[in-house]
């Protein structure tokens, strides 16, 4: 208790930039589900090719050594582009093979969860066996670097050295840090934003609480259910980006445990409301910290659940309810 | 496979001249005959995919010569594969990769496990199916504790490591303080205690991290640079070991950094990046000596695997095996006390155990150093 | 002008069956442009059933149905919305967590050709589009006489502000023919009279409707010609004077409503 109210600041910050990165995850889950009702298991996954465009296209580029974040702001602005793109496109491509057909024939949800789970573990596998399809198609030898070794651990190479820049409290917050929390905040701003004001968000809404009403009123629902998974995809895009700024470091199930969190959050807050996605990564990331301080790192996955639990049984739908979605019969 | 048994007999004849006296055959060899129709297995169980594979490659290496000087030594002998069964070293994955093995009637011996926590798992079923098991890199103190049969090991196991690593943080590293991290598994629990008895009040703070559960270590992080600790001594795997130095460095952790033979692998220093540099790696495995590379680079074999940590103890550990087979024990029961009973040199020291499967007499712990991006030669701990 | 150009939307041995119901049974009828067509009958008559087989929400078991000559088999339902037939609902659909000016918008969008990248990039036409389709939702709210309280969501209006609002919303997407269900369901007697007044200007501004209602009162004074339905089948058609006068109407009626009773 003492060890949390000495390094309360530093705990707090390190907390909300890893909640940051499980928030954008969260908003993939939360707008599937706003719109589908649907978990979209797969969406891990989504994130884990993010964080191996990254690397890729550092890669390509012969990125090399050490750097200041600054100095890296090129590199990286152009890894956020292959981020995006790929998660982007691999959400698209989960929506059109583990989805559409079903979700057209109203198939029961649990037949679309599973395919969903399946398509799970197809994009993790493909990317553990990617020296042997590169074989297949007898692409090893141009492809090289990019697909060999392809279940160990691929690590970014360039190297960010965090620099202190700001004090809060008794803590230096590191310039990576700051760009973690703010660029999240500006993503989910952008968001809601975007589904505030603009016509497409507005269909998503529309779609999401009354689909056969919304269809009635001209909404064409297969494109916004894509639109959905696409702006999630772009949403873990930039997660997988940030992410690799702070642990550089991925590998083809790096997935499971930080979507397993991101769903946590996005119950926590509430699934199919944005804000609560938000809300429920930070608070997660921070009461992981603080439970790992006050009782030992070790506690950190059953404080998570614990907490889910807890505020669940005081509001079964989550700290801000689903706004997304049918906010009432 | 002929062809290629052929090409290696030939460059590995020359090359591997001391270690073939050095493994000499006991006293009373009785000539076993011509079993050249006959053909057996010996068994690799261990990480050859996932976070941790490089173990499973730098065991090849050593399993792939002992192989070579087998058909050397023992020409007119039974004809020895190796299958490499890939457990990626998780418990919950190596007991059905296990009783493949025992299920194997060509199989004499086993090579492994190589990870302690899969040991916990499938020692109990070699033991009753009599299928003797050496493990090259197994060093959880308790595992020669259960009472299995078959578990021996070739290498010191971490009571012997964890009081040299914390020497070596004492003495050599010179810390006044030490925070204690381990990573939740058989291996680093183990380890982790065992060096926080031999610190005693040095001990400044500890911590417990899950492996793989998460990347993020900011709690740790925090909890060590509030500590003031001078060092910090994670017992865990690599890729981890990697992160959390990683990390501690971003948070302006300035103390040493030292881990385990766990984390003696270049996934660490790929991970860890440049906060790598000066970091400190124990292990009771020394380097493997000029001989030993030169066979290895004469193998013609496709994968070869490479040399690492591990590479000399999984030679020994395949040639305690494979000289059983050679003098003529070509049953599990025969080579299960072929190998209680082995008195001999190995190429890492001498090889001799004791009732409970541990090496008599282990041999030293070594320090490696990172500098440049690499691991310097081990330098002996005293 | 020969009379199948003055056809808006044409049924033709229309059929549908859940199961054993057979919910509408061969019926035929026709709308004419400009018109108000009401469509009455007895409760479970299969009215709504006809709302829902006219705008896609079910497929008609046998028969054909066409819009200006084009078949409606085969479409989507936002492309029979975006073809010209807009509805209301007998239990009110609308989003309820979205403003009443953003209901109004949705049913707007649909003629506007905003993609993603339009809206992202948010190109001249998008600039465009977004604030013309505004100030008709605008135009519409006031319309209906829900222009007061725009950005209010939709569950805090009141019962009858709901109502309204479905009806401009479905005008929003600017359909050739509108289809109202029980558009006075639970309205009082001044409602009721304001909303025969709403109908008719609907129609003065070029819109051809399809009312259903079980105010006779209210279909008497609004609609140009009446069909009725009694368990499935088309029992009489005509205008309202000689529907009052059908002997079929009559007896269909009788015992289970009072002609101007309106038991929903
Ligand atoms: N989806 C459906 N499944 C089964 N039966 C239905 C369905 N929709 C309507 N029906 C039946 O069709 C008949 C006509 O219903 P409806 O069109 O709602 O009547 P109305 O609107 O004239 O009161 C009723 O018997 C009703 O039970
Ligand atoms: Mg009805």
């Amino acid at each position: 208790m003492e060890f949390l109210i000495g390094n309360f600041a530093e705990l707090t910050i390190t907390g909300l930039v890893l909640g940051s990165v499980y928030a954008l995850v969260a908003l993939g889950y939360t707008l599937v589900y706003g719109v589908l009702q649907l978990i979209n298991f797969a969406h891990s996954e989504v994130f884990m090719w993010g964080t191996y465009a990254v690397v890729w296209v550092l890669t390509l580029l012969g990125a090399s050594g050490t750097s200041s974040l600054a100095g890296a702001a090129g590199y990286l602005a152009i890894a956020l582009v292959a981020a995006v793109l790929m998660s982007g496109g691999v959400a698209l491509i989960v929506e059109r093979f583990a989805y559409r057909r079903l979700v057209r024939q109203n198939a029961p949800k649990y037949i679309i969860l599973i395919s969903a789970i399946g398509a799970s573990f197809v994009l993790s596998e493909i990317m553990g066996l990617r020296d042997k399809i590169a074989g297949f198609l007898g692409l090893q030898g141009v492809l090289g670097d990019y697909v060999n070794n392809p279940r160990n651990t691929s690590t970014l190479p360039v190297e960010i050295k965090p620099e202190p820049v700001l004090q809060i409290g008794n803590y230096m917050v590191r310039d990576t840090e700051l760009l973690i929390i703010i660029s999240a905040l500006i993503m989910m701003f952008v968001l809601d934003q975007f589904i505030r004001r603009t016509s497409f968000g507005r269909q998503i809404r529309a779609v999401a609480q009354d689909p056969e009403a919304a269809s009635l009123m001209g909404a064409n629902s297969t494109n916004v259910v894509r639109l959905t998974f696409l702006i999630g995809g772009v949403m873990a895009g930039v997660a997988a980006t940030l992410y690799m700024i702070k642990v550089g470091a991925t590998g083809f199930n790096v997935g499971f445990v930080l979507g397993v969190k991101a769903f946590t959050a996005a119950v926590l807050g509430g699934i199919g409301n944005l804000r609560g996605a938000l809300l429920g990564g930070l608070i997660l990331g921070i009461a992981e910290n603080y439970a790992s301080g006050i009782l030992g790192s070790e506690w950190r996955d059953v404080t998570a659940f614990v907490l889910l639990v807890l505020v669940l049984l005081v509001r079964p739908s989550g700290l801000l309810g689903e706004s997304l979605g049918r906010a009432r019969a | 496979m002929r062809a290629i048994k052929a090409s290696q007999l030939l460059v590995v004849g020359v090359a591997s001249a001391l270690v073939l006296s050095a493994c000499a055959a006991p006293a009373d060899t009785t000539e076993g005959g011509s079993g050249s129709t006959e053909s057996f297995s010996i068994a690799y169980q261990g990480p050859l995919t996932g976070a941790d594979a490089k173990y499973g490659e730098y065991a090849k290496a050593g399993i792939e010569i002992a192989l070579a000087d087998y058909a050397a030594a023992y020409p007119d002998g039974p004809t020895v594969t190796a299958i490499y069964s890939d457990s990626q070293g998780d418990p919950a994955q190596a007991p059905a990769l296990a009783a493949d093995l025992i299920n194997n009637a060509d199989v004499l011996g086993v090579v492994g496990p190589a990870f302690s926590g899969e040991t916990e798992a499938t020692e109990p079923a070699y033991s009753e199916a009599g299928l003797v098991t050496v493990s090259p890199s197994a060093t959880r103190v308790s595992l020669s504790e259960q009472g299995w049969s078959t578990f021996f090991r070739v290498v010191a196991n971490d009571g012997a490591q964890a009081p040299a690593a914390a020497k070596l943080l004492t003495d050599v590293v010179g810390a006044k303080t030490v925070f204690v991290i381990d990573d939740a598994s058989a291996y680093g629990v183990g380890l982790g205690d065992g060096i926080k008895d031999a610190l005693g009040d040095k001990v400044i703070g500890s911590d417990s991290v899950e492996k793989g559960s998460t990347t993020d270590f900011s709690a740790t992080v925090t909890k060590v640079t509030a500590s003031g600790a001078e060092a910090v001594y994670y017992a865990g795997y690599a890729t981890d070991a990697g992160l959390i130095q990683k990390q501690l460095t971003a948070a302006g952790f300035e103390g040493t950094y030292a881990s385990g033979d766990g984390s003696l692998e270049s996934t660490f220093i790929e991970t860890a990046g440049e906060a790598s540099e000066g970091a400190y790696l124990t292990a009771a495995a020394g380097a493997a000596g000029d001989d030993f590379v030169a066979k290895w680079d004469a193998l013609t074999v496709s994968d070869k695997g490479s040399i690492g940590v591990y590479s000399t103890e999984a030679y020994d550990a395949a040639w305690v095996i494979l000289s059983g087979i050679g003098e003529g024990n070509t049953t599990r029961e025969d080579v299960l006390a072929w190998v209680a009973g082995y008195d001999a040199e190995g190429i890492t020291k001498h090889i001799k155990f004791a009732d409970n499967g541990e090496i008599d007499g282990a041999g030293g712990v070594y320090y490696y150093l990172v500098k440049d991006g690499d691991f310097e030669a081990p330098v002996a701990i005293d | 002008m020969s009379e199948s150009e003055d056809i808006l939307l044409e049924l033709e041995a229309v059929t549908i069956k859940f199961g054993g119901v057979v919910a509408l049974d061969d019926v035929s009828m026709t709308i004419k442009k400009g018109e108000i067509l009401g469509l009455i009958g007895p409760n479970g008559a299969g009215k709504t059933t006809c709302f829902n087989v006219i705008t896609g929400v079910y497929a008609a078991t046998s028969g054909t149905i066409s819009l200006d000559g084009k078949s409606l088999a085969k479409r989507k339902r936002y492309q029979i919305t975006k073809l010209g037939i807009a509805r209301t609902f007998q239990n009110i659909r609308l989003f309820p967590s979205m403003s009443a000016l953003d209901n109004v918008l949705v049913g707007a969008d649909v003629h506007s050709k905003v993609g993603l990248l339009r809206a992202l990039f948010r190109t001249p036409y998008f600039r465009r589009v977004e604030p013309e389709n505004k100030r008709r939702a605008v135009e519409l709210l006031e319309l209906v006489g829900v222009g007061a309280q725009p950005d209010e969501i939709s569950v805090n209006l009141s019962y009858g502000d709901q109502r309204r609002l479905e009806i401009a919303r479905a005008l929003a997407t600017n359909p050739k023919l509108i289809c109202l269900d029980e558009p006075a369901a639970g309205f009082n007697p001044a409602e009721k009279l304001r909303l025969m007044d709403l109908i008719r200007q609907i129609r003065d501004l070029g819109f051809t409707v399809l009312v259903v209602e079980h105010d006779m009162k209210l279909v008497m004074g609004v609609c140009d010609r009446i069909v009725v339905l009694e368990f499935g089948r088309k029992i009489a058609e005509g205008t309202p004077s000689e529907i009052q006068k059908n002997p079929a109407v009559i007896a269909a009626y009788l015992g289970t409503e009072e002609a101007d009773d309106d038991a929903a």
